[in-house]
């Protein structure tokens, strides 16, 4: 078959918002180039104001209901793509905000940190349009290696390069179980494309369940979830804490993306054959992250296993394997993206002027700054899943789509989860509200990172107290998805 | 009737909430908050008062209902409303709300703003659960208060304060997590709605009725707190500043037995039924078990709270015998127990700011030089082991007079412990007041000042008051009772072989 390239008009559009990130990357880098001594903070605020420009196309996209295919089918936009996109831009609006302060702290590339964010960005938006296996594993690929230099991004920093070199090192290897599964799958049926998988209602044979195990390894290595988890904890704490902000939410969510398409869409009409695996590996995902969060001494590694747990419940979502299933992951991830944010900034700003990350050192924080002290409550709070807060109408989201399959006992160890979770919340709590802080020093709280708690804080209560409006973008969102059981 | 008290619930929700978000940017000093504090409770406290004017006795309709969607996709709505067995409920914590905050007038003096805060949030939760009548929003209000509580208890309280805090607060949210599984479990069997009247007297599958009735037993069980789930009680208490054992006794365990009336007998009123005689029996044990315990503490509040146990176990006996006089005479218990164990509280906490000792052997004779305080106790004494004419009487009486019409064997068993509760509030009282004076510190206590008497002679009216004259209140429950047990006498004891079999 002869290869032909051919773009109409209306397919630039539907390409718009990459093609213009794409834009946004290069002028942040020329101007890095060109202007060597431009503050590196207005190079923060231009690629913030340029997302925020892309973020308000996406929206408008959303609201026309635009959706179509490119590329043969390997591209789709839809409304959930359309909403992935602009909540990996808030994301990273978000992040670039908590950066700008920390970054004083790295010596030099200060203006590459930007553009390897917004390269990570760009590589994620595709990822939400994935539609067929090649266009997954280069998307993949491509977001995951802003990462690898992100992660490792604090040269001087032992623990920052051991973060990289393992990041990179299992992830190459995840890269490999993906590329490896799928050739089997191309073999077993001779199609890349997700709709095509769709129309076979193929019979499973051997090949093809080794090669979405293959997949679903990979994939489950992304999300970080239990048994694909144990590079977290150290790339977590490793990382510069802006970049495990960032690493904890946006490569989460665009791999949701994927994997409603793939589980939802294309291999729906089978789920018999795979919710059990999902549901075990939800379970063990909750239980392990609470249980072993509990014993944490640092705090970027109590998240981390909290953030473990929390995609344990995201899983719930995809376990009910329903429309109602799929909104509700989308939903979730919402009040995550406010509440996990808030808590890491939280940590960079406690960071940047203690220089420390150990649990004992936040003890008294309500002395030293009310305002960081009442964020951290709300935002654990809501990671909890305490009314009336973003996360309890996130939990209550996913437990009633699991519900509404029969799901219960997957629902009761979700609900036996929110105590043991609600445990290490409480002793964190109870430092930061109830110990005598060591020393008294206050902690300022610069414009950036105060827009950042502020969004945060404004996120986790609104979506808590009025959920409406979100409820009903989450189920826009899935409407148009394609063959969704 | 009440068309233009139309707001009046939310009112009591929203004003004391509001009131916590002004005082926390308040910039004045710790007087100041302090008589904001009190101004707000004393407010809502009297904005509840129309409640009882406009209040219908003659319906077991919900009154003052307010209802707006909340999240329509999943029909959950912002719905109030009170009827007989919430509305005494709403009116005890509005008047203790103000009791608190005069309690910890100069108890608490580190954080005052922060307390303040904590308590008023406390009041608007558990106002907010007493009204729901959707289940969600009830869920909001009941797990909302878990952490105002937790941070009094852990903030303000005594030496081992974590400990208790976070029992208090594990044990709790436990309960109520199993409780969030049987709210979704109902949604689903129950027609996709969260509406608390709707979920009631549905024809629930024998399985999930068996099920959500655990669910329910244990959510509310921990609360009230039956044995064997009381142990995070006694340890809250004997750490919890004044006013978190005040509010602990009198309104949070109290949200135990209003579930039980609410949820657990009409909405799976088979599995209740069949399940009466076990709740009975535990019942019987918490009040032998809660006295004979509360005989051998040296500790006051171990053994107020022990008392509570033993007082608690009457509710739970009153509402599973299932007839009139039982259920009416709980009712008037809470309330009685509530007023009453709240005052003892009080009075505790007044002699404690005076010489921090809680032990009753550093006591004795402290009625000398304390004539007036000595009076409060043994009015407060007398009250709580149910001397006709004060108001527990009339709520053991009738719970006994219930329990004796279908279980005549449990009442002999549960009037002994009427009998333990004279002994140990007597002993009690005559080792605190009575007897030589042993410490020279002792001799030079003050009496109770105007303070302290403005806070427990509005109890002392109650306490006689409904002690004389119980019936104003018993004909707010009647109709709503009535209705109540006609929904579960209907229903059919559950056969345990109905549960097993598959559908």
């Amino acid at each position: 078959m002869p290869f032909t390239f051919t773009m109409t008009p209306a397919d630039v559009e539907l390409l718009m918002p990459e093609i213009l990130m794409t834009g946004l990357l290069s002028v942040i880098l020329f101007l890095d180039f060109l202007f060597p001594r431009i503050e590196k903070t207005t190079l923060a605020w231009l690629s913030i104001a340029g997302m925020g420009g892309i973020f308000v196309l996406l929206a408008d996209y959303f609201i026309e209901d635009r959706h179509g295919t490119l590329f043969r089918e390997m591209y789709i936009v839809d409304p959930m793509a359309i909403f992935f996109k602009a909540f990996i831009l808030g994301t990273t609006i978000l992040v670039f905000l908590a950066s700008m302060d920390y970054l004083k702290k790295v010596p030099v590339f200060r203006g590459e940190y930007y553009f390897l964010g917004l390269l990570a960005a760009l590589g994620m938006m595709l990822m939400a349009s994935v539609n067929d296996l090649l266009s997954m594993f280069i998307t993949l690929e491509f977001s995951t290696f802003s990462f690898y230099i992100l992660v490792a991004y604090l040269r001087d920093d032992a623990q920052s390069n051991e973060a990289g070199l393992k990041y990179f090192i299992l992830g190459v290897f995840a890269a490999g179980l993906l590329a490896f599964g799928i050739s089997l799958l191309y073999g077993e049926t001779g199609s890349i494309l997700f709709t095509d998988f769709a129309k076979m209602h193929a019979h499973l044979t051997p090949g093809l369940i080794i090669g979405f195990l293959l997949i679903f390894v990979a994939l489950g290595f992304k999300v970080g979830a239990v048994p694909f988890h144990a590079w977290v904890p150290d790339i977590y704490q490793g990382a510069p804490t802006p970049v495990t902000a960032f690493l904890s939410i946006a490569p989460k969510a665009a791999t949701f993306a994927i994997l409603l398409r793939i589980f939802m869409a294309t291999v729906g009409d089978i789920k018999g054959d795979w919710v059990w695996l999902v549901v075990g590996i939800s379970a063990i995902s909750m239980t392990y992250g609470n249980i072993v969060a509990i014993a944490q001494k640092n705090i970027k590694r109590l998240l981390a296993y909290s953030g473990i747990a929390q995609i344990g419940n995201v899983l719930i979502g995809l376990a009910a394997a329903s429309k109602m299933g799929g909104d509700s992951v989308l939903f979730y991830f919402l009040t995550y993206l406010f509440a996990n944010v808030g808590a890491f900034a939280v940590v960079i700003i406690f960071s940047n002027l203690t220089n420390s990350d150990a649990l004992e050192d936040y003890d008294g924080l309500s002395r030293r700054s009310p305002l960081l002290a009442f964020a951290l409550l709300i935002f654990f709070l809501s990671l909890a899943g305490v009314p009336p807060l973003a996360g309890f109408i996130g939990k209550l989201y996913v437990f009633a789509a699991a519900m509404n399959e029969g799901l219960v006992a997957l629902v009761v160890i979700g609900g036996i989860n929110i105590v043991i979770s609600m445990y290490y919340y409480l002793v964190v709590i109870k430092r930061v509200y109830i110990n005598m802080p060591k020393e008294n020093t206050p902690i300022p709280v610069s414009f950036p990172m105060r827009l950042v708690l502020f969004t945060t804080v404004g996120g986790v209560l609104f979506l808590g107290i009025y959920p409406k409006a979100f409820i009903e973008i989450s189920v826009a969102a899935t409407n148009l998805f394609g063959r969704m059981i | 009737m009440n068309e233009n008290m139309g707001h009046i619930l939310t009112v009591l929700i929203f004003l004391p909430l509001a009131g916590a978000i002004v005082l926390a940017f308040f910039p004045g000093n710790d007087a100041g908050v302090r008589r904001i504090a009190l101004g707000l409770t004393a407010a809502t406290f009297l904005f509840s008062i129309p409640l009882l004017w406009g209040f219908d006795v003659s319906t077991h309709e919900m009154q003052f209902v307010e209802r707006v969607p909340w999240i329509p996709s999943f029909h959950i709505e912002y719905a109030v409303g009170v009827d007989g067995i919430s509305l005494l409920f709403v009116l005890l914590t509005t008047l203790l709300a103000p009791i608190c905050v005069l309690a910890s007038w100069i108890s608490v003096t580190a954080r005052v703003k922060e307390f303040m805060i904590a308590l008023l949030v406390m009041e608007a939760a558990m106002i907010g659960v007493f009204v729901s009548l959707d289940f969600v929003l009830f869920y909001v209000f009941w797990e909302a208060m878990l952490i105002p509580m937790y941070l009094i208890i852990g903030v303000w309280g005594g030496p081992n304060r974590i400990y208790a805090a976070i029992k208090f607060f594990l044990y709790t949210l436990a309960g109520s997590l199993l409780l969030l599984v049987a709210i979704l479990v109902l949604y689903f069997a129950g027609g996709r709605t969260f509406d608390i009247l709707h979920l009631m007297g549905q024809p629930y599958p024998a399985t999930v009725q068996f099920w959500i009735f655990w669910a329910f037993f244990l959510a509310f069980a921990i609360k009230v707190p039956m044995f064997p789930f009381h142990t995070w009680l006694p340890d809250a208490h004997v750490e919890a500043p004044t006013a978190g054992s005040v509010i602990l006794a009198s309104i949070l365990l109290k949200m135990g037995g209003y579930g039980f009336l609410r949820f657990c007998l009409p909405m799976v009123p088979q599995a209740s039924r069949s399940f009466t005689k076990f709740i009975l029996v535990l019942s019987v044990i918490a009040i032998l078990y809660g006295a004979y315990m509360a005989l051998a503490q040296t500790d006051l509040k171990k053994l107020i709270a022990y008392s509570s146990v033993s007082h608690m176990g009457f509710v739970t006996l009153g509402i599973f015998v299932l007839n009139a006089q039982g259920i009416e005479g709980a009712l008037l218990q809470m309330v009685n127990h509530g007023i009453t164990t709240g005052a003892l509280f009080l009075l505790v906490g007044m002699i404690y700011d005076r010489t921090h000792s809680r032990q009753i052997t550093d006591y004795g004779g402290i009625a000398r030089p304390m004539p007036r305080y000595g009076a409060m106790l043994v009015i407060f004494a007398l009250s709580s082991l149910g001397l006709p004419g004060m108001n527990s009487f009339a709520g053991e009486f009738l719970v006994l007079l219930g329990t004796f019409m279908t279980h005549a064997g449990l009442a002999v068993l549960a009037t002994l412990g009427v009998i333990l509760a004279a002994v140990y509030l007597l002993w009690m009282v005559q080792r605190i007041l009575f007897g030589p004076i042993t410490t020279s510190d002792n001799a030079r206590l003050t009496d109770l000042g105007m303070r302290e008497m403005a806070i427990l002679v509005p109890l002392v009216l109650l306490v006689f008051g409904i002690g004389f004259y119980p019936d104003p209140l018993l004909s707010l429950m009647h109709a709503s009772v009535d209705h109540l047990l006609a929904q579960v006498n209907a229903a059919a004891p559950l056969q345990l072989s109905e549960v097993w079999v598959r559908p």
